[in-house]
């Protein structure tokens, strides 16, 4: 089991960052993924693992600075 | 402690206004040739026009130098002003103050926005700016003091060189036992004897004891300082409340703070930790999107880049409330306590090093090839104690290192120091160098432009190959993104009026990654819209980042997300119930387009603001080598012939670099007529008569620069 977004998803061995936006039907082209205190860029989601009882927060960033 | 000795050279005793709905509606004048100090109103008109902060500055400004003033004249002003929602305790990010002055670096106007309490300070004692002229024959301290409403003009003799000891203690002179009343505004060495100096603005930091500081970096404003003899300017007032603005409407006021402060509580630690890791996060992020300067802004990555993110920081920042104004729930601004410096005059001592943020990280690491934490903090520490801008030391020891790997320059010209990417102990001696006006540094010291002028003239280095990688653009260094892939980014950078920070647009993300503008149409209106928007927190002394680094969960469904629609109504709703001028979000943009194009239009009287002037070095738009192309061949190939639809089949390497180029190029000329026909400019990025009158800012004196250039 993973938590994102303060709900609970199901969690499988190999669940890539790309599986889970499917998954959860998240279309949102996020730019970054954080899994716990790591962030991970979009170039990275397909070869991104999560482990199991992490928590996954969706950042919708479109600017800085 | 020091001993040192403060003389009373002049002293103003004046009755504070009581302020009213964030304006006192009157200025500080100090000409410290003459000790002469002058209070003078605000007209309800430069009111209207020029909102505050940085608008009041470029007016102030305008009205102090000719066509022909010199960055070193004691014409010049430095002019810092807060805005009228500065001060604010309970909105977040309301600190801010905006130094503007003529730069050594681009000879135009230069604004920078800067956290630290001085601006607040500076407007609850009275004046919503102040104007400093002149030059001083010595060491000068100007002291606003709110509290027992008393200006002084003091003669110093014996104080610290560098920022860290001064501040230290003026602090501790001027407190009278509270030293949170005190902000302290100096240089250093450094921006004495370069062009890029910094102004280092103080806050108080209650929880460690001890002044702590943020720099107005960009354009050499703290050259200036140290040129017309100024020592340090104090600021002194007493306890701040959300009363002390005298809002229009204290209870909307505390609605809409309430609600802007509660969400970046609760989402802060659900995005990007800025209240725990700063700005560090974006590193790694850009490093993965291949954004990241590495190398003089050759490449956007490196696999030793993480050495440099956020995992480190973390563990190096010391925790704990880290904001540069009152009750700021962003509190973003770190700092490494007991960090041991190896080199310098503070070798084996422990210090407190306020930073590194990421524009720090990237130019003073990775874009110099290092990518050692220990070797960027003690970069940070010593630029910030000698008074340098980390932004132009990183970017122009970065093209010095460039230089010198092409075989440009040798060690013959850099006074044996090896500047091979990476060389830690070059870079740290170069920065030493720049404080004391001695060796390579001091010319590092003078900018990109003067070191590709004295390389061309006196070393024989090749200028063109030096124009397409020497990083600056209207004679400012580049801050640390790189363009290469966003057009709209390249345009955020050159449009830019005061030469390529990422103040104005910064449109990565919303171009490259989100691909929300794919039509110059597009492109066109992003950099006429944010350009606009992000110039309004200039002018009220805001920060941007509440606005847009933390976001609502549902922004990404609303229907123009970069824009985050939901803050730009509590923004509008902060200044209506501060001002009590009724706002809606449209009318954010509507204050700063008069402002945006008056200094466009200042640019001009001062020889600049034409199409001309807006040009790029070609590394910021495409791969100036073969080697850069070959490193990104499948990219670049695509694009020929997905995009342009180029057959290169049997092309070299060097005819593909070529045909890019021509067509970059092309693109970025397109661009430059998109956009200066949005913002209503002629095709040379000049504003119309039309717009100008539009705008209100229709006056005499700016007609008759645009009938110079032959725009009636």
């Amino acid at each position: 089991m993973i938590k994102v977004a303060d709900h609970t998803v199901d969690w499988h061995a190999g669940m890539t960052i790309s599986d889970l936006l499917i998954e959860i039907n998240d279309p949102h082209p996020y730019a970054v993924v954080r899994i716990d205190q790591t962030y991970v860029s979009r170039p990275n989601f397909d070869k991104t693992i999560i482990p199991d009882n992490a928590e996954v927060y969706l950042i919708p960033m479109v600017a800085g600075g | 402690m020091p001993e040192f000795n403060l003389k009373v050279a002049k002293t103003l005793n004046y009755k504070r206004p009581e302020i009213e709905k964030g304006y006192n509606d009157q200025t500080l004048h100090i000409n410290i040739s003459e000790a002469d100090i002058s209070i003078r109103p605000v007209e309800q008109k430069t009111r209207d026009i020029f909102v505050g902060g940085k608008g009041y500055d470029l007016w102030l400004l305008w009205n102090a130098v000719q066509a022909d003033t010199r960055w070193d004249d004691p014409q010049n002003a430095i002019c810092i002003a807060c805005g009228p929602l500065g001060g604010t305790p309970i909105y977040p990010g309301s600190g801010k103050s905006i130094a503007t002055t003529l730069s050594p670096l681009t000879q135009a106007a230069i604004d920078s926005n800067v956290g630290g309490y001085f601006g607040p300070y500076l407007k609850f004692s009275g004046f919503d700016a102040l104007q400093i002229q002149g030059k001083a024959s010595r060491d000068t301290i100007i002291f606003i003091d709110g509290i027992n409403q008393q200006i002084q003009i003091l003669d110093a003799a014996g104080l610290p060189e560098n920022a860290y000891e001064l501040s230290a203690v003026l602090t501790d002179h001027f407190a009278d036992g509270n030293p949170r009343n005190i902000s302290v505004v100096s240089a250093g060495p450094g921006a004495q004897n370069t062009l890029i100096g910094c102004l280092n603005f103080t806050w108080y930091d209650a929880k460690r004891k001890r002044a702590r500081y943020k720099q107005a970096g960009r354009g050499g404003i703290g050259t200036v300082f140290a040129d017309k003899g100024l020592k340090a300017l104090v600021a002194r007032w007493d306890t701040v409340t959300a009363d002390t603005n005298n809002p229009a409407d204290k209870a909307k006021l505390k609605a809409v703070a309430k609600l802007h402060s509660r969400e970046i509580v609760e989402l802060d630690p659900k995005q990007n930790e800025m209240a725990r890791i700063g700005t560090t996060h974006l590193v790694t992020i850009m490093n993965d999107h291949d954004l990241l300067p590495t190398h003089n802004f050759r490449y956007g990555s490196h696999s030793a880049a993480p050495n440099l993110g956020q995992e480190i920081f973390r563990r190096l920042f010391d925790p704990g409330f880290d904001g540069c104004w009152m009750g700021c729930t962003v509190a973003c601004s770190h700092g490494v306590k007991d960090f041991v410096p190896l080199t310098g005059p503070f070798k084996g001592e422990k210090v407190f090093v306020d930073g590194p943020e990421y524009e720090t990280v990237a130019g003073c690491g990775s874009n110099l090839g290092i990518f050692d934490p220990h070797t960027v903090i003690e970069l940070n520490f010593y630029c910030d104690a000698y008074g340098l801008d980390t932004i132009s030391v990183g970017t122009g020891i970065a093209f010095a290192m460039e230089c010198y790997e092409m075989g440009l320059i040798n060690q013959a010209h850099t006074g044996g120091l090896d500047l091979s990417f990476g060389n830690r102990a070059s870079a740290l001696e170069l920065v030493h160098q720049m404080a004391l006006g001695e060796g390579f540094g001091q010319i590092v010291g003078q900018g990109i432009r003067k070191m590709k002028a004295k390389f061309a003239g006196d070393f024989g280095a090749d200028p063109a190959i030096m124009a397409d990688i020497g990083m600056e653009a209207k004679g400012l260094e580049f801050s640390e993104y790189m363009t290469k892939e966003s057009l709209a980014q390249q345009g955020g950078y050159g449009l830019a009026l005061k030469g390529p920070q990422h103040d104005e647009a910064w449109l990565i993300f919303l171009d490259m990654v989100h691909n929300f503008m794919p039509t110059f149409e597009k492109k066109a209106e992003a950099l006429h819209w944010f350009p606009m928007f992000r110039t309004w927190f200039s002018l009220c002394g805001l920060c941007k980042l509440p606005w847009n680094d933390i976001v609502p969960e549902d922004n990404k469904d609303t229907q123009e997300p970069a824009k985050i629609l939901k803050h730009l109504q509590w923004y509008a709703d902060y200044f209506s119930s501060v001002t009590g001028r009724s706002s809606a979000p449209e009318d954010l943009v509507a204050m700063s387009e008069g402002v945006y194009n008056f200094q466009r239009i200042f640019n001009l009287k001062m020889g600049f603001g034409t199409r001309e002037h807006d040009a790029l070095p070609y590394r910021a738009v495409g791969p100036v080598t073969e080697l850069e192309y070959e490193s990104r061949a499948e990219r670049y190939d695509t694009q020929l012939k997905e995009i342009y639809k180029v057959d290169i089949e049997d092309k070299t390497t060097a005819e593909k670099t070529a045909i890019m180029r021509q067509l970059r190029e092309e693109q970025y000329e397109k661009l430059q007529d998109a956009v200066y026909a949005r913002r209503g400019w002629t095709p040379d990025g000049i504003p119309t008569v039309d717009t100008v009158r539009r705008l209100g800012i229709d006056f005499d004196e700016v007609l008759e620069v645009l009938k110079a250039r032959g725009v009636k």
